[in-house]
């Protein structure tokens, strides 16, 4: 049993691959898994992997992903192999696990899971946005959000609570944007409160949201776009946000069955490939 | 020996010719013991948060070093900035000496800067011809060592781009600054040729956090070409003095610059580029010209801060050698 462990700045995603090359998935908050599962010891990032308890948290996702998701996971104790990766990739280091380059792992994922092995990978996750160029199945070129992180899941969570709406609404909406200009993530949400004063409808507000996300990605994307863009990471399940991207850029907008798994889909090819 | 602050590389032998001890302040801020602390003080005075942090390290240096009372600030040919920085040191008494290189790399104009410099010195040709002699010496041995670095694996990054920034000023004391280098030269031959698999250059201005040149090392990539750092050992040191500063390329145009860095990278070999600018400065700009002339893989990275590399940083150097490979 292979285990891919992606650790995001919001959660923590755990692919689980036996043999036949079936999935199941596992999520945890980010902040809960490391207080109730992690400890620091010698400067590494020991886990409790037999107490992660996955045959309970499985039920939580699939109830919350109603049902998309493989399970069940019966038998899981201890994984024979871990590799990991993501942002706290740098900052924690997983005991025991072997440790890849997080847009690596996204690469290896999107080919996996779409068979492709030319196109333009866009994933956008907690606060990372990340735009590679794929040729021949290895990447070409890349390039990421830097000092800001108002282009990613974090950006939308919070204008959805400005808006008194969850992500799943938000998504719904992409005609008749209003437009927001402001450069700061938090200085957003104040332009935003103030285009409700001006008694903009809650769909407008929310496709102005979705629009500045890909307002803010255009300049990346135009610069490593190809024929075929597959779209990963949380953002992924935004409806709105893959139509503009069809849209606006012409090209053919492909999501993952798990967009949100990917890195962590990928850690798992990465081990079978070198067992 | 009385001292001057210098905001770039200037013909430091006018300085030496008369008898006056440079100090190039990017090299003081940096290695003072707590650089963010000089970051904050010129905040504290009214400097904009967003501003490029080495003119803020600058003016609290010059600020702090009660022995530099005269700047040499570069106008032209390095950072705007710079205009407003010896205007606000000005206003507390410094006396500031302007010096511009042209565009356009005019001779004329340039000889005409070099002499004014000259003048507020009160030196003549022949003594700054003698001055650059004895600094030739030691910039020889520097450019021998940077020779050490991509020829024959001896030298790592980080060694590499210490010796030749140093060049700017020679640390105030070119004699002390020689044995220094002798010294480093002598054990340099003594160790295993380096190991890394890819090589790298690194272009732009030196970078504001000290340690990508280990970790770069670590991860079996080494940088064997310091762009800017190369030339303030002026590799072009030709029989006039004029035409010296008019071959550093530095302070010239982007396309001038791209044909030093175009010849560098195939004379030593070099796998991908690594381009460093700093958080606000115009020179981020460049980069769109330089990811289209250059045909190897270029990774861009921004510093802001006097410190270590962020997280994200070194995700994206890890991504950038992972494509390398």
């Amino acid at each position: 049993m292979l285990w891919g462990i992606d650790l995001g700045s919001r959660n923590v995603k755990i692919a689980v691959m036996r043999e036949d090359e079936s999935f199941s998935f596992y999520k945890f908050d980010t902040i809960g898994f490391y207080k109730k599962f992690g400890r620091m010891k010698d400067g590494q990032l020991t886990v409790d992997f037999t107490n992660l308890g996955l045959d309970r948290e499985v039920r939580a996702i699939n109830e919350k992903f109603a049902g998309d998701l493989s399970g069940p996971a019966y038998g899981i104790n201890a994984p024979a192999k871990v590799v990991a990766t993501g942002y706290g990739r740098q900052t924690v280091k997983l005991k025991g696990a072997e440790n890849i380059v997080e847009i690596k792992a996204h690469v290896l994922g999107a080919n996996f899971q779409t068979g492709l092995k030319d196109f333009t990978l866009l994933d956008l996750g907690g606060q990372d946005s990340k735009v590679v160029l794929v040729k021949g199945g290895r990447m070409a070129d890349f390039q990421t959000n830097d000092k800001c992180a108002a282009s990613t899941g974090r950006y939308l969570e919070n204008m959805a609570a400005v808006l008194e709406i969850d992500l799943k609404e938000l998504s719904r909406h992409r005609l008749d944007p209003v437009e927001l200009t402001a450069t700061c993530a938090i200085f957003g949400e104040t332009e935003l409160i103030g285009k409700i004063v001006e008694g903009y409808s809650i769909s407008s507000l929310a496709a102005g949201v979705n629009y500045s996300i890909f307002k803010r990605l255009k300049p990346m994307l135009s610069k490593l776009l190809s024929q075929a863009l597959v779209f990963t990471g949380g953002v992924a399940y935004n409806l709105a946000i893959r139509e503009i991207l069809k849209e606006e850029l012409g090209v053919k907008v492909l999501v993952p069955d798990y967009p949100e798994f990917n890195g962590a889909i990928g850690c798992c090819i990465f081990g079978c490939r070198n067992v | 020996m009385p001292k001057v602050g210098i905001t770039t590389t200037i013909p430091v032998e006018v300085v030496y010719a008369a008898g006056w001890q440079p100090v190039d302040l990017n090299n003081s801020f940096i290695a003072s013991s707590n650089p963010r602390l000089l970051v904050e003080e010129a905040e504290m005075a009214g400097y904009p948060r967003n501003i490029c942090a080495w003119i803020k390290g600058i003016y609290s240096t010059v600020r702090k070093d009660e022995q530099i009372k005269t700047l040499i600030a570069v106008t032209q040919g390095d950072c705007s900035n710079t205009h407003a920085l010896m205007e606000t040191l000005q206003l507390t008494g410094i006396n500031v000496i302007p010096f511009a290189y042209p565009y356009d790399r005019d001779y004329d104009m340039l000889k005409l800067q070099i002499e004014k410099l000259m003048e507020a010195f009160g030196v003549n040709w022949q003594q700054v011809y003698e001055a650059r002699q004895k600094l030739n010496k030691v910039r020889e041995k520097v450019r021998k060592l940077d020779e050490m670095t991509w020829r024959s694996n001896l030298v790592s990054g980080w060694d590499n781009h210490f010796y030749q920034v140093c060049c700017s000023d020679f640390n105030g004391n070119p004699e002390e600054f020689n044995k220094r280098v002798e010294d480093f030269l002598k054990g340099s031959n003594e160790t295993a040729p380096k190991q890394e698999k890819i090589r790298l250059g690194y272009i732009g201005v030196p970078p504001i956090c000290d340690d990508l040149y280990a970790y770069l090392e670590e991860r079996g990539a080494r940088v064997v070409y310091n762009e800017t750092q190369r030339q303030f050992t002026m590799p072009d040191s030709v029989g006039d003095f004029v035409e010296q500063y008019r071959k550093y390329t530095y302070p010239y145009g982007i396309f001038y610059r791209l044909a030093d860095i175009e010849r560098e990278i195939e004379r030593r070999n070099i796998d991908g580029i690594i381009h460093y600018a700093q958080s606000f400065c115009f020179r981020q700009i460049e980069d769109l010209i330089i990811r289209e002339r250059l045909s190897l893989p270029v990774l861009t990275l921004e510093g802001d801060m006097p410190n270590s590399l962020d997280a994200r940083t070194r995700m994206r150097v890890d991504a950038y050698l992972e494509m390398l490979r």
